[in-house]
């Protein structure tokens, strides 16, 4: 489900069934190095809009959670720390969010949501058709790990 | 003779009073009449069928296909990317069956589970169809699948837009 009206409508009177959210982290930086800054934020939304369509029904794509590049790590770390609290609060089980930015790799043990991490790859040379076939790959694992996240919470 | 064929000035106004006059007519009423039939003139637009795959690659396994569509979404337009499950049945017909689960819209998988083979599988809270795309009783799905509105021509498949049961 997407943020907006309409599926928020759905969600909520379809809660049970939705107990995952999927956040994008999504750098910003106007100085420096903006080209590999934008690529970072448009792969990560290619894919977490493509894990969205997939898998509608248990998730909710949240709006992305952005931060400066230059901003310090335990100031970025504490804020969506506290995203993760008013979600659990809203009743989420799984939060999962994804991102090209291999900073928050360091910080994966502080935060208790499931974090993926992937490169981004520049999509911008690439014909229609290949475009498509590497994105669905890419999204196919993904899907994996998101529906291990949900079997492991089963067997536990 | 000559006077008989003569246009007058009250002719000659009342001819170019009636010209201009309908001309305005003309100018109000269109936009009045392509208004109204509007809502017909684009049904025909939205019916179109979209080429999937050759009708001879088609077994009695469902495989997935995926295609592009045009879509207008308010002043937004854009390409969405739809998926078919793709089959013959047992008496040799060709079926397409859209994967939107009829219970929140995941994307369900055919024999992806291995513990119910042979059966449409929802990831996300295990709904399961027949291969016929009927839901099986006493899991969350409460309708069977859409069925796409398909034609074959020049050996071709080409889909149209899912249709509910």
């Amino acid at each position: 489900m997407k943020w907006t009206e309409a599926d928020i409508a759905l969600f909520e009177k379809e809660k049970e069934y939705v107990d995952t959210v999927v956040l994008p982290l999504v750098p910003i930086s106007m100085t420096n190095n903006m080209k590999t800054i934008v690529s970072m934020g448009e792969y990560i939304s290619i894919i977490s809009n493509e894990l969205e369509r997939q898998l509608k029904g248990r998730l909710l794509l949240l709006p992305a959670y952005t931060y400066l590049i230059s901003e310090e790590q335990t100031f970025k770390t504490d804020r969506l720390k506290k995203i993760e609290v008013e979600l659990h609060k809203g009743g989420i089980k799984h939060i999962i969010t994804l991102t090209a930015d291999v900073e928050w790799k360091q910080v994966e043990d502080q935060i208790s949501s499931a974090l993926l991490w992937m490169p981004a790859i520049p999509l911008e040379h690439m014909d229609e058709q290949y475009k498509m076939e590497t994105v669905s790959a890419q999204v196919k694992q993904v899907l994996q790990f998101v529906t291990n996240t949900w079997q492991s919470n089963i067997n536990s | 003779m000559a006077k008989k064929k003569e246009v007058t000035r009250r002719q000659f106004l009342n001819y170019s009073l009636t010209g201009v006059g309908g001309f305005m007519a003309a100018g109000m009423l269109m936009p009045m009449v392509r208004f109204a039939i509007d809502p017909l003139l684009k049904e025909g637009a939205k019916q179109d069928f979209v080429p999937v795959m050759d009708t001879s690659e088609i077994t009695d396994k469902p495989v997935r296909k995926e295609f592009k569509i045009d879509q207008v979404d308010g002043w937004y337009e854009s390409e969405v990317t739809q998926s078919a499950w793709v089959y013959k049945d047992e008496k040799d017909e060709i079926v397409a069956l859209s994967p939107v689960c009829k219970h929140l819209g995941c994307t369900v998988d055919w024999s992806s589970n291995p513990a119910y083979p042979d059966q449409f599988f929802c990831p996300c809270h295990a709904g399961r169809y027949t291969k016929d795309g009927v839901n099986v009783p006493g899991t969350p799905p409460l309708a069977p699948l859409d069925v796409y509105n398909k034609k074959v021509e020049d050996g071709k498949l080409y889909l149209g837009k899912p249709e509910p049961r």
